[in-house]
């Protein structure tokens, strides 16, 4: 039975745990015949990726645990057939005897999921805990999330979570097990208000129109604030309009990155 | 065939009889292989869980089935196998106990090897001698609160124990260093002993049926709770989004606990907390969205702060355009708040520490919270003050908002007299220094109110305390365990200064590992870590289920280490078997681990030789605690019948007992209000003349990575890049967040080196400049290990309690100022400071764990 793996940022508290249990697990410990030692420091099998987005004081921090995708199509595999297999259950191994010295495996995997132990002269990566599924438990990363964001087993299991879930970098086409769900993407924000009463304005329409020429609307919430959420780079204009007030336009927003427009103070109409 | 085993460890970190988050270790051939959380559906007795849900608005919040660890947990192994590891016993290569002490060396001069018998020699006879020359009471017992949770091997007080045998000993009071504001300030309103925190009973289940929002008031519920109850707070967050509970941060930063449950977040200037409260109130009262009914029926003195509110007392209103001016939220924000507040059931979420109520007159923002909690009702459901750590605080079910236990299991019957006892000599941790150097004596004392003890009920706030104490001498003899006064406390440039005093004749230090207050010892003696002990515990703070566990020994000790309990002992064997004998009581560890079971509360469930061999209890779930009263649900709606614990049994906005005991006192007044400056503080706001000189207040908060002062040399995470920041020299500087506007003005960069400094000293960081800390604002946890430039003077290590005003909360209230203090920041080439000071900056270093002390201060031999 195929195996994979579901991260859902919605439960992620950016805690790094995942990425300490992996070095809980491989640092020192060998798992023959799947994994030599990791080393001390360095490699990240599993690696919490943290991004800031927005400014002051509309942030949001986007923490992204990342490990190898167990490919499919794995480009690692096909490079070096002889070194990396594939599983029945899915996992994707790096032979840890086949893979000494060979220093090219890193550069192999589009993810960069793949590491070169110095020491020990082989390319290592995650390896799903392949020693701990065996014996019926979960890879570690897994087992020690608090929160479980963190999931793994089979795919059927997994089905309802994957049908609504992402992979990171499809354009890849390695068609990844490792799937996301919740993944924030950008984000537009901002804040309406009234600077002659000094008050911020409430039911605001806010309409954004997108890069395809569709738009979305929102309103101002009891804060004045407004948030479009999950959206994807590209050029956006946004209109402002609340009762008693001329209405705002911004064009030619590039989103490149999540963004606070800032504060909008209204003018009367 | 391999030799494995699996053991069973609680690796929380509140202190004794309130372990948490339990985990499995697997152990092969006497290595530690992995950690992995404690399964308690796995190991539950025949008594079973019987398992709780919360439900609410269509979700529901189930006890984990497994123990939810916290990151510290994970890294066990880091830090069991730390470099900085203290193997064996060592003394000061010029500190001669019959000849030349050189003090003023200490924190300079390296250590040589010793023996246990030479090291245990030189204690006992130094013990011996202060008592003949001085009284015991001339030893000073200090017992830092960064230490592993154990029961039988200690440490907090072991060494106390043995000084009590031979005739006493002054005490290093516990000080109620993460409830500042609530403890001095609360307590006078809402009583709520024995920390003046509030009613937290079955708050859980209220707020996520109840409240439109939880408030996270300057706490970080991802950050503090972690060594006190692990993931399980987040987890109680992530439901309550679930459930369509908002949850709003108010703080300086966007802090961890922010960045992962924050619908909403209002950045506000450190310690300014206050006039964004009273520009709340104000609001209220001028749109009349207070609850007048409950005022007239369940408070005291109401009109007193309507007064002050109005400007009756000092001629300032606290209009929302005052206190915009002062906390730094736009005037527009504060109307918008007060009125979301006004018109939904909001309740409070608190995780202790920072500057909310680590700083100036934080009995401020902790009595003005009540205020506003109370013109809401507080007590209506969903209108509470919810705690997000220390789960049955005391062993007390008002300490629990998850579903009681059927028991809160204890081992008090196992403790060594505790650090968080009270006797009459004592001093409070925040006077330290200058109890330790100061000019005092009987005529002229060191003196304070309270014993300031944690937990001790308030009317000790009257009584007033003096070092020396009566019929006592002064310390001439410092004994300390888990040594962190100098990366902890207020101050720590003072401290490093009075422990160099040629009053203090001898500094004992025994630790884990060589770091921090160690580095300024005399003799230290090596202690090993909980993994290395058999040990009896009782986990109460997971939140899940309660559980008791026999911890086995999971390795060998380290080298020569041995346990607290055991220091303590050796010592007791060079005094004679009498001393031997009262100091243990006669018990061997087998006996007492007999006798903790028997005592514990749970013991008739189970013989203990099952006990033993199953290594665990988990305590089920009580049957009706979903019947449990919530929080101040009770006084809400019978407040004659149901009481507060204030002397007029209502929420006294007017305290008349404080009026009474402290008539003059401008600081703390009878009725919380706004406090700009004082005799204490003159000068610690942006806004006055220090402002300008220092234009920055330091948000010093518990840190994320690290657990107060431990855990700063774990590899795995320091090698996270919020984790440190590494220089061009390759020195892995603590972090500094500068807010990116300000950085743009000063010239600084992410991965810049900064000083930051005040007139009491500087210490280091890298900047992180970022837009998650608002303008005027810097912030830099606290904790980090201590790598003294100039001792006294300068740090590399970016311990800024270094450099915290020494001066007490205020006059009358001898707690921490800690957080929300004045600093500059400065650019810095640290190539120019190498030259500056070649030595400090050229010491042993790892790139993986950082300064190796160790190595540094060995002489090598």
């Amino acid at each position: 039975m195929t195996k994979a793996f579901v991260i859902d940022l919605d439960y992620c508290n950016g805690c790094y745990s995942c990425q300490y249990a992996c070095k809980d697990e491989h640092v020192g410990n060998e798992w023959a015949p799947f994994a030599l030692p990791q080393p001390n420091t360095g490699q990240f099998w599993m690696r919490v990726d943290e991004k800031e987005h927005g400014a002051i004081p509309r942030v949001r921090v986007q923490y992204t645990p990342t490990l190898c995708n167990h490919c499919e199509d794995a480009p690692c595999m096909k490079a070096y057939p002889e070194a990396v297999y594939r599983r029945d259950d899915g996992l994707v191994i790096v032979d840890p005897a086949k893979a000494k010295n060979e220093r090219g495996l890193v550069d192999s995997c589009p993810y960069g999921a793949i590491f070169y132990n110095e020491e020990l002269d082989v390319a290592q990566k995650c390896t799903g805990c392949a020693h701990l599924v065996d014996e019926g438990k979960l890879p570690h990363c897994v087992d020690i999330c608090g929160q479980n964001a963190i999931r793994f087993g089979d795919v059927e299991d997994l089905a309802d979570d994957i049908a609504k879930a992402e992979v990171l970098n499809p354009e890849f086409g390695t068609k990844p097990q490792v799937y996301y769900l919740n993944l924030p993407h950008l984000f537009i924000n901002g804040e309406v208000w009234d600077p002659i009463e000094d008050e911020i304005i409430e039911g605001a329409q806010i309409t954004l129109t997108m890069p395809d020429g569709t738009t979305r609307t929102e309103t101002t919430d009891d804060f004045g604030e407004f948030w479009f959420k999950k959206i994807k780079p590209g050029i956006y204009s946004l209109k402002i309009e609340a009762e008693g007030f001329k209405a705002k336009e911004v064009d030619q927003i590039d989103l490149k990155e999540s963004l606070n427009l800032g504060d909008f103070p209204m003018d009367r109409a | 065939m391999a030799d494995k085993k699996t053991v069973f460890k609680t690796t929380g970190f509140c202190g004794p009889c309130s372990a948490s988050e339990p985990v499995e270790i697997d152990v092969e051939d006497g290595k530690m292989i992995r950690v992995r959380p404690f399964s308690y559906v796995e190991h539950q007795s025949n008594d079973g869980l019987n398992a709780w849900t919360i439900k609410a608005h269509g979700k529901e919040f189930k006890a984990a089935e497994k123990s939810g660890i916290s990151p510290y947990a994970v890294l066990t192994k880091n830090r069991v196998y730390s470099p900085n590891r203290i193997l064996y016993p060592m003394k000061r290569v010029d500190w001669d106990p019959q000849g030349e002490r050189n003090p003023q060396n200490r924190g300079v001069s390296k250590y040589k090897r010793i023996s246990w018998d030479e090291a245990t020699t030189i204690i006992a006879d130094e013990l011996i001698r202060i008592r003949d020359t001085y009284g015991m009471n001339s030893v000073f017992i200090q017992s830092d609160g960064h230490h592993q949770v154990k029961t039988i091997h200690g440490p907090r007080g072991c060494e106390g124990m043995l000084c009590d045998i031979l005739g006493g000993y002054t005490l290093q009071a516990r000080n109620p260093d993460s409830w500042e504001g609530w403890y001095w300030g609360a307590k006078h309103m809402w009583g709520q002993d024995p920390v003046g925190q509030g009613d937290n009973n079955n708050l859980f289940k209220d707020v996520a049926n109840n409240s439109d929002t939880l408030l996270h008031w300057g706490c970080d519920v991802c950050t503090t709770p972690f060594g006190w109850g692990g993931q399980f707070p987040s987890r109680y967050c992530h439901f309550l989004r679930d459930a369509g509970v908002q949850q709003i941060f108010i703080c300086p930063d966007f802090n961890y606990g922010a960045a992962a449950h924050a619908d909403k977040w209002i950045p506000v200037l450190p310690n300014t907390d206050s006039a964004l409260q009273l520009a709340i109130a104000y609001v209220w009262f001028t749109e009349g969205t207070y609850d007048e009914e409950y005022i007239s029926t369940h408070t005291l003195g109401f009109d007193w702060f309507y007064y002050h509110v109005m400007g009756g007392d000092d001629g300032i209103e606290k209009t929302p355009e005052w206190a915009s001016e002062i906390c730094g939220v736009p005037v527009r924000t504060i109307k918008a708040l007060a009125r979301h507040w006004a018109k939904h059931n909001v309740s409070i979420a608190h995780g202790n520490g920072g500057s909310y109520i680590r700083s100036t007159y934080s009995h401020e923002p902790a009595r003005l919270e009540i205020a506003l909690l109370a013109m809401q009702a507080l007590g209506h459901p969903g209108r509470n003050q919810l705690k997000m750590m220390e789960y049955q605080l005391f062993s007390l079910n008002s300490q629990m908002p998850a579903p009681r236990s059927e028991v809160i299991p204890q081992l008090g019957a196992l403790l060594i007299p505790y650090a968080a006892d009270s006797r009459e000599s004592l001093v409070p941790e925040t006077l330290v220094p200058e109890a330790l150097a100061g000019d005092y004596d009987h005529d002229h004392p060191l003196t304070w109110y309270g014993t300031t003890v944690a937990g001790i009920p308030t009317e000790d706030q009257f009584k007033e305390y003096k070092y020396p104490a009566r019929d006592f001498n002064r310390i001439h003899m410092v004994w300390i365990d888990s040594p962190k006064w100098t990366s902890s406390w207020n101050c720590g440039n003072k401290y490093i200064d009075a422990i160099r005093s040629d009053i203090i004749e001898t500094v004992i230090a025994q630790h884990i590992w060589m770091e921090d207050d160690c580095l300024l010892a005399d003799l230290i003696l090596p202690v090993n870590t909980k993994y290395e002990e058999e040990d009896i515990n009782c986990d109460i703070m997971s939140g899940n289920y309660n559980v008791m566990f026999i911890e086995d020994q999971a390795i060998d000790p380290l080298g020569e280490s041995k346990s607290d309990f055991e220091c303590a002992l050796e010592v007791a064997k060079k005094l004679g078997d009498s001393v031997v004998e009262a100091y243990t009581g006669g018990l061997d560890y087998m006996d007492k681990m007999k006798l903790g079971w028997a005592t514990c509360g749970v013991g008739d469930r189970m013989e203990f030789e099952e006990f033993y061999e199953k290594k665990n209890y988990i305590v089920p779930t009580a049957t009706d605690w979903e019947d449990d009263v919530a929080g101040f649900y009770n006084f809400y709606m019978n407040p004659e019948d149901y009481p507060l614990s204030t002397p007029s049994g209502l929420l006294e906005f007017y305290s008349p007992r404080l009026h009474e005991e402290f008539p003059d006192d401008e600081e703390r007044k009878p009725y919380p209000c706004w406090i700009e400056k004082g005799v204490t503080h003159p000068d610690e706001r942006l806004n006055l003349p220090r402002g300008k000189e220092y234009p920055f207040l330091l948000v010093s908060n518990h840190p994320h990575f690290r657990m107060h002062s431990q855990f700063d040399d774990c590899a795995w995470m320091r090698e996270v890049k919020m984790c440190k920041v590494v220089g061009p020299d390759g020195y892995a500087y603590e972090p500094v967040w500068i807010n990116s506007q300000d950085a743009a003005t000063m010239g600084i960069e992410s991965g810049d080196i900064v000083k930051v400094f005040n007139e009491r000293g500087w210490t280091m960081g890298g900047a992180i400049v970022t837009d998650r800390i608002i303008s005027r604002a810097v912030s830099q946890d606290h904790g980090a290990r201590i790598d003294p430039i100039v001792p006294g003077v300068s740090d590399r290590g970016g311990t800024n309690n270094l450099i915290a005003p020494k001066k007490i909360i205020s006059k009358n209230c001898a707690g921490e100022v800690t957080s929300g203090y004045l600093v500059g920041i400065e650019k810095v080439d640290v190539f120019e400071l190498a030259k500056e000071y070649p030595e400090a900056f050229s010491r042993p270093y790892d790139s993986e764990t950082g300064p190796l002390h160790i190595k540094r201060m060995i002489e090598e031999q």
